[in-house]
């Protein structure tokens, strides 16, 4: 299969506003619901009194944690079934009136009274009591290889320094709701969620019923980037509960404030990191990581795990802490783990560079790991030496070298360039597809499109496939009715599917091609299948150009039409040959007015090695949205706490700034293709690998430029600042 | 999303609508720009919305150097208006860089200089604010202060006025004309926004019920050709002032005649910088001169932890502020 550069495929839905958001499903006797938020940090609710809520015109039902106790005990239900409160702004009740507002008045004259004890709001606060977390992800918390202290103390050059990253919330313009309802004991759950099948598990689980009487929806996502999973299931539980105890649909839609408190958020980190040197050759690493996690759970990103392996390096350590604070619990978001993992390492390669005397390229070729060290496995396909070398050509990198701080108007301009990587997994996955009598084709899955081009994915697979147009081709999913699909997160989904697909379309193949030779009259009549192939909506013979349209063909077999499913396993990490990984090298140019303190992106040259690329449209802008997301968590966003009071501050995007239309730098995409022999189809995930590498990047055109080095994120106006004229 | 429900009254005439506004839980809604987010907050719950932007004071005149702009007229009209730019460009330049072009095609002159402040915790309910819950205290000061005053605040507040337009309009000697039940008055734009107390913070110097009507800039259109708005802010477009600067000079046989400097962001009210003004009259427009500007701008400044990178941030900006406008003479 060849590259194409189809159209998103539910482009026209969007844009016309046909395509229809699960908040948006509007059953008949629907009740609006909103939640009652915690006023304190920490401590306990001694009592919710509804009574002046009962007042309010529309009032139906309220859901606490008394009603909660139907529920079974678990991860997913501990913050609705005890009394304990972890952070400000936690919700203690769920109030269903018949109107949004009628509900949201309600909620504000419900009385909590609460038991307040002292919060911890900042990481630096408990620092004393940081621990290890069992995992961090499937990677193991702590590594360690050869003797890096030894390493260090006999190392030429060492680098070290303390760099941290601030929190940060995914905000997907979609917010998370649900419409739900009951039909007898069967429920019916329309929400915004990455994970049909593990929010139907979940429910399965809480609510003690079989999954099969469960049917959860979600057909279009306005984005996720992490947060649309379990953190959201407690409040949905609670809206499943106000509909069964009200006898009525009810729907809840989080509120934008909401977002920045209860789903989830990119952990801070605390990353000391120490690189030494012998003859411009990395000797040792010790990269250690504290992070923020909440009172009720653990959550660590692989923050320092890219750093075992993304260089050749005979001795490296590395260690994830945590601290639990009075603050929402984190979540995986936008490339968890090597967002913040790479600030820290590529910003002290970047100076590490500088204090060599070596161009910073040229110190990371030399650098370039030839295998995985860690694991001591082959790579998949690497062909990150390419991106640099291709980077580096389309950006000017050499013109680094003749600019002696130019200026353009105001602008001091600086160039910097970092790495970028993400592990290429790959999960469970059933597919169907479906030929109907006159030849178009249904693809089928449970997986869901959070935006980043799923639809068209798994059409354009089975449609070049069976030689039929896109315009032939309906694709559903978001659907637990569907076949099992795989949550979206990782940069997996498109790598999952496709053996998944090509399974089921191969047998829909077989099964046409033996259909076209059986029939001794038709055109292709006693050849043999395998000579058989699949064009333009017709079934050729490959040798000659005898053919079969397809509609004809089809009329010949089952009055349905023809389906086939198809499947594939998740990886299995232990038992693979190889390690796979998608690479990228970021190239990046800045502006800085050092006497206003201001920054600008003015260009930005992206080049990536992720295997095969099935449409360069949609990953060009895969990887366009990766790079202004971190633009953002480079320059813009912060997610800010009162820490007397633990409250999020500017819950709104007037206070959490992300990048706008006018901070857009010039983009330039390349991609490597690569051959890769151990992926199925060869394919690895993309959306993750433009979200890291230019942090660290920015950072290091600024350094460039004004010879300032900024080792936290953002970085801001202050930071930037010259102290005066 | 929507917040407290309320009476919905479309004003027919001035009059009228001054005594509707005049009554107790009644408010003004003009383009709802700064309204209607305060409300879906839960912080702004008026029972009667008093809706006057059909009343007729959108219109915009000139004549004998005297600019009168009424307070419902709309900011993407002024900052267009030909005579705005011709003989104001810096009320044109100040609106261009607020907010965005949906929110300025919705939002009046008026409801631009009478917007809330954007401080974090008179943002969020329950936190302990002086301005939206008197007495309740000021939690900037000891807490998240980056957006914080560095003149006029007090141990009760420390907001700071969010307005650009306010800026250059505080920079022009603006007026502005009120209406109340009482009658019309004329006063000076600061003397709109009085300084906070140790529990209390007014946003305004407006009685109950009482109304913008109008803006007046007379005689400066001298300042036309050498004048400025500068803008300091962590993206490009669609955020408040980090710290801005007005900045005009008239400039006679090579020396600086006049000098007007007002800068946002750093006070309760457009800030003028009245000893930068007095210190560059019969100057040279050099380097030197405008860094005593500089210098002079940031004297009795009082940062707090967060927000003592804008002393030299503002000094830095009145000096490129001058120097723009110094480029001309």
């Amino acid at each position: 299969m060849n590259p194409q550069t189809h159209v998103r495929y539910e482009a026209a839905l969007k844009v016309t506003g046909q395509a229809r958001y699960e908040g948006e499903v509007m059953p008949p006797g629907m009740l609006h619901a909103a939640l009652v938020e915690s006023p304190v940090a920490c401590g306990e609710v001694l009592s919710v009194d509804a009574a002046r809520a009962e007042t309010v015109p529309g009032f139906a039902t309220i859901v606490t944690r008394a009603d909660s106790e139907s529920l079974r005990p678990s991860g997913a239900t501990a913050l609705i079934r005890e009394k304990a409160i972890h952070f400000h702004g936690q919700p203690v009740a769920l109030v269903a009136a018949s109107t949004g507002s009628q509900a949201r008045e309600a909620a504000r004259a419900v009385h909590v009274a609460t038991r307040v004890q002292p919060a911890v709001t900042h990481l630096d606060q408990a620092a004393g009591a940081a621990f290890a977390p069992a995992a961090v992800g499937r990677f193991p918390a702590a590594s360690r290889r050869g003797d890096p202290s030894r390493a260090l103390s006999e190392a030429e050059l060492i680098v070290r320094n303390r760099y941290t990253t601030d929190v940060n919330n995914h905000h997907p313009m979609e917010p998370h709701a649900v419409v739900c309802w009951w039909e007898d004991h069967r429920a019916v759950v329309h929400t915004s969620t990455q994970a049909v099948f593990a929010t139907r598990a979940s429910i399965a689980h809480a609510f003690d019923m079989p999954a099969g009487d469960i049917r959860v929806l979600s057909r279009f996502l306005g984005g996720g980037f992490g947060c649309k999973g379990q953190l959201w299931w407690p409040w949905m539980f609670w809206a499943m509960l106000a509909s069964r105890k009200a006898g009525r649909p009810v729907r809840l839609e989080l509120s934008r404030a909401q977002m920045f408190t209860l789903v989830g958020r990119r952990q801070a980190t605390t990353q000391d990191l120490s690189l030494g040197f012998v003859d411009g050759r990395l000797t040792a690493i010790e990269h250690d990581v504290v992070a923020q996690t909440s009172t009720h759970a653990d959550f660590s990103d692989s923050t320092a795990v890219y750093t075992r392996l993304l260089y050749a390096c005979p001795n490296v350590s590395t260690a994830h802490k945590l601290v639990r604070t009075n603050e929402p619990h984190p979540v995986p978001m936008r490339a968890p783990g090597t967002a913040p993992g790479t600030f820290a390492l590529e910003s002290a390669m970047d100076e590490a560079a500088g204090q060599l005397g070596i161009d910073p390229l040229e110190l990371r070729m030399r650098n370039f790991a030839a295998h995985d060290q860690e694991s001591g496995r082959p790579w998949s396909s690497n062909r990150l030496l390419e991106c640099y070398r291709v980077g580096a050509e389309r950006f000017g990198w050499a013109r680094r070298h003749e600019r002696a701080k130019s200026k353009v108007g105001r602008w001091t301009v600086g160039f910097g360039m970092a790495t970028t990587l993400y592990p290429a997994i790959r999960q469970a996955c059933k597919a169907r597809v479906r030929l109907s009598l006159d030849g178009s084709l249904v693809v089928q899955c449970g997986t869901q499109d959070m935006g980043s081009g799923t639809y068209t994915a798994l059409g354009q697979i089975a449609a070049d496939a069976l030689g039929i147009p896109m315009a032939k081709v309906t694709v559903e999913l978001g659907d637990t009715w569907l076949p099992d699909g795989p949550f979206s997160g990782g940069s997996q989904v498109t790598a999952s599917i496709f053996p998944a697909v090509e399974a089921a379309t191969s047998k829909l193949r077989a099964m046409l091609a033996n259909l076209a030779v059986g029939d001794p009259g038709a055109p292709l009549g006693g050849r043999r299948p395998q000579e058989i192939e699949f064009r333009d909506e017709m079934v050729r013979g490959r040798s000659s150009n005898v053919a079969e349209r397809l509609v004809d063909l089809l009329a010949r077999g089952p009055a349905d039409g023809l389906a086939a499913e198809g499947e594939c396993a998740a990886t299995d990490h232990q038992a693979l040959a190889a390690t796979g990984m998608g690479y990228g090298a970021i190239f990046v140019e800045i502006g800085v007015d050092a006497e206003l303190g201001e920054i600008r992106v003015r260009r930005v040259c992206g080049t990536f090695a992720a295997g095969r690329i099935l449409n360069p449209l949609l990953a060009r802008s895969q990887f366009i949205g990766g790079l202004i997301g971190g633009i953002g968590m480079a320059l813009h966003e912060q997610t800010v706490t009162d820490r007397a009071t633990g409250c999020i501050l500017g819950k709104s995007f007037t206070d959490y700034l992300i990048p706008v239309h006018a901070d857009m730098p010039e983009f330039d995409i390349a991609m490597i293709e690569e051959d890769d022999p151990h992926l199925p189809g060869g394919v690895k995930g993309i959306g993750m690998l433009g979200t890291a590498g230019i942090q660290a990047g920015i950072a290091n055109a600024l350094h460039d430029a004004i010879g300032r080095r900024v080792r936290h994120l953002p970085i801001r106006i202050e930071d930037c600042l010259a102290s005066a004229y | 999303m929507s917040g407290p429900s309320f009476r919905y009254i479309r004003a027919a005439r001035l009059d009228d609508a001054l005594s509707q506004g005049a009554r107790q839980g009644a408010t003004y809604l003009a383009g709802g720009a700064d309204l209607l987010p305060l409300w879906k907050a839960g912080l702004a719950a008026p029972t009667e919305v008093i809706d006057i932007s059909r009343l007729p004071l959108s219109q915009v005149s000139y004549a004998g150097d005297a600019l009168a702009v009424g307070a419902l007229a709309r900011l993407s009209d002024v900052s267009a208006h030909p005579v705005v730019k011709r003989h104001h460009p810096m009320i044109a330049e100040a609106i261009l860089a607020s907010a965005s072009g949906q929110v300025r095609n919705l939002a009046t002159i008026g409801g631009n200089l009478l917007q809330r402040t954007r401080c974090t915790y008179f943002r969020t309910d329950g936190l302990a604010c002086n301005k939206r819950d008197p007495g309740s205290g000021c939690g900037a000061r000891r807490g998240e202060s980056r957006h914080a005053a560095l003149f006029g605040g007090s141990v009760g507040c420390v907001a700071t006025h969010a307005s650009d337009l306010a800026v250059a309009l505080a920079a022009l000697d603006a007026e502005i004309s009120c209406r109340g039940l009482t009658g019309e008055r004329r006063l000076a734009l600061q003397d709109l926004y009085p300084l906070p107390g140790a529990t209390t913070a007014p946003d305004t110097s407006l009685a109950d019920g009482e109304m913008i009507t109008a803006v007046h800039i007379d005689g400066a259109a001298r300042f036309a050709a050498q004048s400025t708005y500068l803008k300091v802010r962590d993206r490009a477009s669609f955020e408040f002032a980090v710290v801005s600067v007005a900045a005009a000079l008239r400039i006679e046989r090579g020396v600086i005649a006049e000098a007007r400097l007002a800068a946002g962001g750093v006070a309760p009210l457009p800030w003028r910088l009245g000893r930068s003004e007095a210190a560059l009259i019969g100057r040279a427009p050099t380097g030197e001169a405008f860094a005593l500007a500089g210098e002079l701008a940031v004297e009795g400044a009082t940062p707090l932890a967060g927000n003592a990178f804008k002393v030299p941030l503002l000094h830095n900006a009145v000096i490129r502020a001058l120097q723009t406008v110094g480029e001309g003479s």
